[in-house]
């Protein structure tokens, strides 16, 4: 009587196959960080840490929005390793494995594995040396404790993968449609998005590897980069409110966390300043005071480095005062934005004036600048070609040397990652190249003498379960926030 | 014809005894005895009298002669005594190759605690009961001789009347929070019970199979006698409950509210629960609300904040004979008011067991109990959301937590922030607008028919169900501060476990000198669990709370339908010389359903044998009995259903693709092969002096290989764990049991009882070449439990300072000090544990007292590691006027010399150091102190309704004699899980103080 028994031991609640459109689908919302504890790592990284550690927002809740004064705490610090990794990475690989068996899912495969170069961009470009070759591998392959693969192979492999998946792009394959969140099924936007992403992680390679960079970037400009903002690399979200579907920033600013709501988290002096000095028009689409006001003239940001004591030495003393992202900012069903059409135009720019790619570094720059004023306007803004033509001429392309070209281009490419909530690529751009000039807060206890951080610190939770990390941890010569990545050195 | 029958009542081979009763048997007529032993009292010629006395084996007397001298043996020196063994089956101890603790039902009723399995805790050697600290309707951790697996069950076998129950924590907080949603002993009414059986090994239990072999406790309850009419007794409880620590001896109160040594002069910069202000100094300040108070020490948070509780406890019980059938009825009803303000408990218990012989050959033992239970607000523990703990642990210096309940709400209604983190709720919040309610209707039934087909032979059937629906509700209200649109919770749970037994036995003596005994059975065991669970976040009608007033789409449903079986075939042959040598085996194989077919099936034996050297050779006459026992066994064990195969989860859609991802979050293994525990242990049992001094002295050494673990994996890996067969574990111990009879004079008895048990446990390997596996973790993430190879079980971990070749602490640039390696600090569990029980009797007034007590395990206190951060402990005084300067060496060897503040620098540690966090969780507790007044049957008189009538007095977790935990209770686990020795806001430990009693008609 024991001929049932395996029967008995199958869950009859977990289906043991599913299609792969259910797998794609939801690997795109693990990696937005909005499926399962919906907001965890977006309010860690890029909030607490990417987000103030850029002064583009602050908060004076210093002992708990750490980036604002460069203070460590565990939890915080390894979210969105400790996050990605059981979630999306686990997914994605899962999803590759599955969909590499039959040749008509080749469609699904290339995009499951551009998504996974998504969400290691970000780990490795937050902490360096990550696991990736053996990671999320745990069941394929009983890896229990995968090696921390150095950032440079991981560039590489990543490019290689962005190339492959594209190349392998097939028209008359089964194509997912609704299940894809990003481009609902347009393959073209696809390798668009692709090569775009390779353009960007082969510019960040620059300091370190100018001559792949080089090869990356002409590559990837030549197989054709995004050609409007539809092609921004975005997920899309939904507005129910459930955490499966919602934006992840949204639901920390807005209905989850009311971070913005209340007077968590504000706007930064740095990015206020910024936007007026230079009249762009998106700062009322972007931020408003607590009551709701959204006038140009009233729009204040917290200086970095302000505590609820220094506070009080400051012309304004109410919180309600200072400007926080608008409530538009956080409509739950806002897309959660990879990567802008605007940036990848902003790179094109500066790949032309390095000489790795041939155009007309100018024209590019402008588009980037009128792409990025536009794209606003899925976060709810009314801007029109005027108000983007407006602010270009404002803002003209400078002439002069590299370095003051690059501060342009930076400083446009760190107002769109700004707006549009992507602090995490907004740190990126900024530790490579040092724009915009930012000026570093030294409050008593940071862990960084004075200096802004150059990444991360691991999860604690690694040492004493992946002896692997050690290696990662002599390798790049600690793990401190001021230890510099590959890419960074 | 009725006559005056006197007499004297002494000791066998001692003095006369004071204060025994003598009934008349089968009327109230009774009297008891002087001074001198002397009784007198009038009854028939042929009439029985008995006489009982606590401590005494009662003797009926026929009356034959006016006068009647009647000697009575003390209870220990029965040498027949009898004991509840295996399957039920009561065996002479004298018989039995291993280690059997008894405790009787009078134990756990007259010190009483809200809680039964607390009641059991110092009274047993080698048993270690580790209380949550998680309130009255909380879980315990149980472990006889050491946990034998990593992260498996390593908690024995609850038997209640021959039917396994459900002993499973119901839920309880983790790393990040929760409720201790209670277990299965917790909800038994110790009014029901007979006795506990304590089968401390694999080798007792080897006939329950898998399941047993962590050892069993073996619940007997009450039963029905053969006497005349309706016996009634009755019984009332009332006991208080307070904090046992009323104050935080360890906080500092010099310094207030405030961050960087200032005071707040701002909302804004008084939204903190950090103590880094200035001096206090009663000067008006602002606080969260907007309005200032003194700052000035608030030393009486915890006794505002926690209340009173008390428990009232009424038990009624029918008993009595009918025909050929006895019966007993029982009710009871239990009502908790938490020390938590608005946690409640109510319980009822009702119970019938019924044995009926029908004719000669068939008897049929029916038993059936009901139980109700209903939890209003089960506390929050652990991480910081919704748990009230919390926020009176984190609270500034200079705050008065009553501030809090003034002004719990905003202007709209919301929960008012007062902190930089959202996520500590205000606790009065969190006691009075969370819900966590529960509701359970619990049915134990078993019936057990048993035909004699011979006087030597017997076949015998037993059908158990263990049966439960739990519904369980939390609602996190709407306008909580770290989830404004509140959340909703509702589960079902529906729990049924059913085991058919058949065995058919042989006893049978061949001669005086054989006998021989066997049993053969066969068991099938079904345990299925029914799950569904409604929620979502997000209310759009704000303060109504049903799952209709979330959104459609944002609702989440799940169902789960969870079984598992288990098929055994079992036999038992025993065999006795001379009445002093015995000799027992057993067989048992399981086959699971949990394991993949090839490798679900486990064959496992024991043997044992018992020598009563008193009784086949002359002793000295100091040693009245002496007997050597030894045993080996084995016992197999298995996993939870669905760990072998990889499945997805159906988790809803979006924008209307439907959604999958990996359900597992463990790795699963198709190769998984049934773990075996192996028990080797010897004994002896002596008497000595006139039977004033009894000796139980065990050593055992237990193995378990291929133990099946959840191995904590690195995140990496994709998964949180991996489950596999892993290596040896090994425990070894011995456990010594001794009572002595300090003083019998006259009326005056004074006994004392002495148990200790010491286990040694190792991990002697783990999976390949894997020298350590995490289990747990601290929410500060600074802390762990491993399991290390060459190291004992559950090893507290945690980040010490870097330190340099001298050990000197070292420090970075700016005078912080670094991280250093992580390390092991020693064992959560503590490997020696102590119970010393004295009792007094002087007639009818008895005084006892258990001191109990724990050695050589760690604890990590995370309360302790935030209070440092916020500047709550005293420890963090020094460096507040003009900083400090850390002492040790900086990154080049030279001294540091660079001065800090004090906050970021206590910050700093916290955040980054468990060293100064972790203590010796050694403790020495008063755990308990009984009065107990019994009125003599003489002054009952013969008219009176009442049979007996007893008081008592009892106080439980009176004091805390010894202690090095600062602030919190030494045993302050938040959960009882495998991962002993982490702390973290946990419900405060108390003690109560009760009366008793109890009526018997």
């Amino acid at each position: 009587c024991t001929k049932d028994f395996e029967e008995v031991n199958v869950n009859p609640n977990a289906p043991a196959i599913v299609p792969l459109d259910y797998l794609l689908s939801q690997s795109a919302l693990l990696l937005a960080g909005s499926a399962g504890d919906p907001g965890y790592k977006s309010w860690r990284a890029n909030f607490i840490y990417a987000g103030c550690i850029m002064q583009q927002m602050a908060s004076v809740e210093v002992g708990f929005y750490r980036g604002t004064v460069y203070t460590f705490q565990g939890d915080l610090s390894a979210a969105y390793f400790e996050s990605s990794y059981p979630n999306s990475i686990k997914n994605l690989v899962n999803l590759i494995d599955l969909a590499s068996k039959d040749a008509k899912d080749v469609n699904v495969l290339s995009m499951a594995r551009i998504l996974r170069v998504v969400e290691t961009s970000f780990l490795t470009d937050l902490y360096g040396d990550v696991p990736y070759s053996e990671a999320g591998k745990g069941f394929i392959s009983k890896i229990n404790s995968p090696k921390y693969d150095p950032q440079q192979a991981i560039y590489m492999d990543m490019l290689k993968e962005l190339d492959e998946a594209s190349k392998a792009f097939n028209p008359a394959s089964y194509k997912p449609t609704t299940a894809d969140f990003v481009y609902g099924g347009d393959l073209d936007k696809w390798k668009r998005g692709a090569n775009s992403l390779m353009l960007r992680i082969a510019m960040r390679m620059q300091k370190a590897d100018a001559t792949n960079a080089q090869a990356w970037a002409k590559k990837a400009i030549d197989a054709g980069i995004m050609a409007s903002n539809d092609d921004s690399f975005t997920i899309k979200m939904d507005k129910t409110g459930a955490g499966n579907n919602s934006n992840a920033n949204s639901w920390n600013l807005g209905a989850g966390r009311k971070i913005a709501d209340g007077n968590n988290i504000q706007w930064a002096k740095t990015f206020i300043d910024m936007m007026k000095a230079r009249k762009d028009p998106r700062l009322p689409v972007v931020a408003a005071l607590k009551n709701g006001d959204r006038s140009v003239d009233k729009q204040i940001g917290i200086p970095s480095g302000t505590d609820a004591t220094t506070l009080t030495s400051l012309p304004e003393k109410n919180l309600d005062n200072y400007s926080r992202a608008a409530p538009n900012m956080y409509v739950l069903s806002n897309p959660y934005f990879i990567m802008t059409y605007a940036e990848s135009q902003l790179l094109k720019a500066e790949a032309i004036e390095r000489g790795w790619a041939t155009g007309d570094a100018k024209a590019a720059f402008e588009a980037g600048q009128v792409a990025a004023i536009l794209q606003l306007n899925a976060y709810g803004g009314t801007l029109t070609d005027a108000d983007a033509k407006a602010y270009s001429a404002a803002n003209p392309y400078p002439s002069g040397t590299l370095d003051a070209k690059l501060e342009a281009i930076q400083t446009e490419n760190w107002l769109i990652n700004g707006s549009v909530l992507n602090h995490m690529e907004a740190w990126a751009d900024w530790r490579r190249t040092g724009f915009p000039k930012l000026v570093p807060v030294n409050y008593p206890g940071n862990e960084t003498n004075g200096q802004i951080p150059r990444r991360l610190r691991y999860p604690q939770s690694e040492v004493g379960v992946n002896e692997n990390i050690t290696e990662a941890i002599t390798r790049q010569g600690g793990d401190t926030f001021m230890t510099k990545i590959w890419w960074d050195k | 014809q009725e006559m005056a029958v006197t007499g004297k009542v002494s000791e066998e081979g001692g003095g006369e005894v004071a204060g025994v009763n003598v009934v008349v048997k089968g009327t109230n007529r009774g009297t008891t005895t002087n001074d001198k032993g002397e009784f007198s009292i009038q009854a028939e010629k042929g009439k029985v009298l008995i006489f009982s006395f606590i401590g005494y084996n009662s003797k009926e007397v026929t009356i034959n002669a006016s006068i009647l001298d009647v000697s009575l043996t003390p209870e220990a020196t029965a040498l027949n005594e009898v004991v509840v063994t295996a399957l039920g089956i009561k065996k002479e101890k004298k018989a039995l190759g291993y280690a059997v603790s008894e405790i009787k039902g009078e134990e756990l009723t007259v010190a009483r605690t809200p809680n039964m399995a607390n009641s059991l805790a110092g009274k047993v050697a080698g048993l270690n009961i580790t209380g949550t600290a998680t309130g009255p309707a909380g879980s315990t951790r149980i472990t006889l001789r050491g946990n034998g697996s990593i992260s498996g069950n390593n908690q024995p076998l609850i038997v209640v009347d021959g039917i396994p129950i459900n002993n499973e924590n119901l839920g309880q907080a983790g790393m990040w929070g929760g409720a201790d949603q209670g277990d299965g002993i917790s909800s038994l009414n110790p009014d029901e019970i007979e006795n506990i059986s304590v089968l401390k090994g694999a080798t007792a239990a080897a006939l329950y199979g898998s399941r047993a072999s962590n050892g069993a406790i073996l619940v007997t309850t009450k039963g029905g006698k053969m006497e005349k009419g309706i016996g009634l007794e009755v019984n009332s409880n009332y006991l208080a409950e307070d904090l046992l620590i009323k104050e935080f001896k360890d906080y500092q109160y010099e310094y207030g509210m405030g961050n960087n040594g200032l005071k707040p002069t701002t909302v804004n910069e008084a939204l903190t629960s950090n103590s880094w202000g200035t001096r206090l100094d009663g000067s008006n300040v602002i606080q969260f609300d907007g309005v200032s108070r003194p700052y000035s020490a608030q030393r009486d948070n915890l006794s505002k904040f926690y209340q009173i509780g008390s428990t009232f406890t009424n038990s009624v019980a029918f008993s009595g004979a009918a025909a050929t059938s006895t019966y007993r009825f029982s009710m009871n009803n239990m009502d908790n008011k938490g020390v938590m303000p608005n946690n409640t408990l109510h319980r009822n218990n009702f119970a019938l067991n019924v044995n009926s012989n029908l004719g000669k050959k068939l008897s049929i033992l029916t038993n059936i109990k009901y139980v109700y239970e209903k939890t209003k607000n089960r506390p929050r523990l652990s991480d910081s959301p919704g748990n009230a703990n919390y926020a009176i642990y984190s609270l500034a210096s200079s705050m008065d937590v009553e501030t809090f309940r003034d002004t719990k709400y905003d202007a709209a209604g919301n929960e008012k922030v007062w902190s930089d983190n959202v996520y500590v709720t205000n606790p009065y919040f969190a006691a009075y607008d969370f819900q966590n309610n529960d509701q359970k209707n619990r049915v134990i039934g078993a019936i057990e028919p048993k035909f004699d087909i011979l006087d030597w032979l017997f076949v015998k059937g037993r059908i158990g169900i263990d049966y439960f629906n739990y519904r369980y509700r939390a609602i996190e209200p709407y306008g909580t501060a770290y989830k404004v649109l509140g959340s909703y919770t509702s589960n079902q749970r529906e729990f049924m476990e059913r085991n058919m037994d058949l065995m058919l036995g042989i006893d049978k003596k061949f001669g005086d000198k054989f006998g021989f005994n066997l049993l053969l059975g066969g068991n099938q065991m079904r345990n299925v669990n029914r799950l569904t669970n409604l929620g979502g976040n997000n209310f759009n009608i704000p303060f109504f709370y049903d799952i209709s007033n979330i959104d459609p789409a944002a609702r989440t449903s799940s169902e789960n339908y969870i079984e598992r079986r288990i098929n055994s075939l079992y036999g038992s042959g025993e065999f006795s010389f001379n009445n002093y040598l015995f000799v027992t085996a057993t067989a048992r194989n399981d086959w699971f359903s949990t394991l993949a077919s090839g490798y679900n099936s486990i064959l496992y034996p024991s043997v044992g044998a018992s020598f009563v050297v008193s009784e086949a050779i002359q002793m000295p006459a100091a040693i009245n009995y002496f007997k050597v026992r030894s045993s080996w066994a084995q016992a197999g064990g298995a996993t939870d259903p669905y760990k072998l195969l990889l499945t997805y989860a159906l988790s809803g859609a979006h924008n209307g693709a439907p959604l999958a991802q990996i359900n597992n979050t463990e790795i699963p293994n198709s190769l998984l092969q049934p773990l075996t525990s192996t028990t080797f242990e010897a004994g002896l049992e002596a008497r000595l002096f006139n039977n004033r001094l009894s000796a139980d002295i065990a050593y055992y050494s237990r193995k378990t290989t291929n133990d099946i673990v959840n191995a904590t994996v690195s995140y990496t890996s994709g998964y949180n764990a991996a489950v596999f067969n892993v290596g040896e574990i090994s425990n070894k111990g011995i456990e010594l049991l001794l009572n002595f009879e300090a003083l019998r004079k006259n009326s005056f008895t004074w006994n004392a009882s002495f148990n200790m048990a010491y286990n040694k446990s190792e991990v002697i390997n783990l999976y390949n070449d894997l020298q350590t596996l995490r289990v747990d973790e601290n929410r500060t993430r600074t802390a762990y439990v491993h399991q290390d190879v060459g190291l004992p079980y559950s090893q507290v971990k945690g980040f010490d300072f870097k330190r340099d070749d001298q050990g000197r602490v070292v420090y970075d640039a700016q005078g912080y000090p670094l991280q250093g390696n992580l390390m092991s600090y020693g064992s959560g569990v503590s490997p020696w544990t102590l119970g010393f029980t004295n009792s007094f009797r002087y007639k009818g007034v008895g005084l006892s007292f258990l001191v109990d007590g724990k050695f050589g395990g760690k604890i990590f206190s995370g309360t302790n590691a935030l209070g440092y951060r916020r500047g709550n402990l005293e420890e963090t005084l020094p460096g507040r006027d003009g900083g400090l300067i850390g002492e040790g060496v900086n990154e080049n060897g030279e001294a540091n010399t660079v001065r800090v503040e004090a906050q970021p620098y206590y910050d700093r540690i916290a955040n980054n150091i468990a060293t100064p966090f972790v203590y010796s969780s050694d403790f020495i507790k008063l755990r308990q102190v009984i009065i107990d007044y019994a009125i003599p049957s003489k002054y009952l008189g013969s008219k009176s309704p009442f049979k007996a009538i007893s008081v008592s007095l009892t106080g439980r977790n009176l004091w805390i004699i010894h202690k090095k935990t600062p602030n919190i209770d030494p045993e302050s686990n938040y959960n009882n899980s495998n991962a002993q020795g982490l702390e973290f806001y946990s419900a405060p430990p108390t003690r109560s103080m009760g009366v008793n009693l109890n009526l018997k008609f």
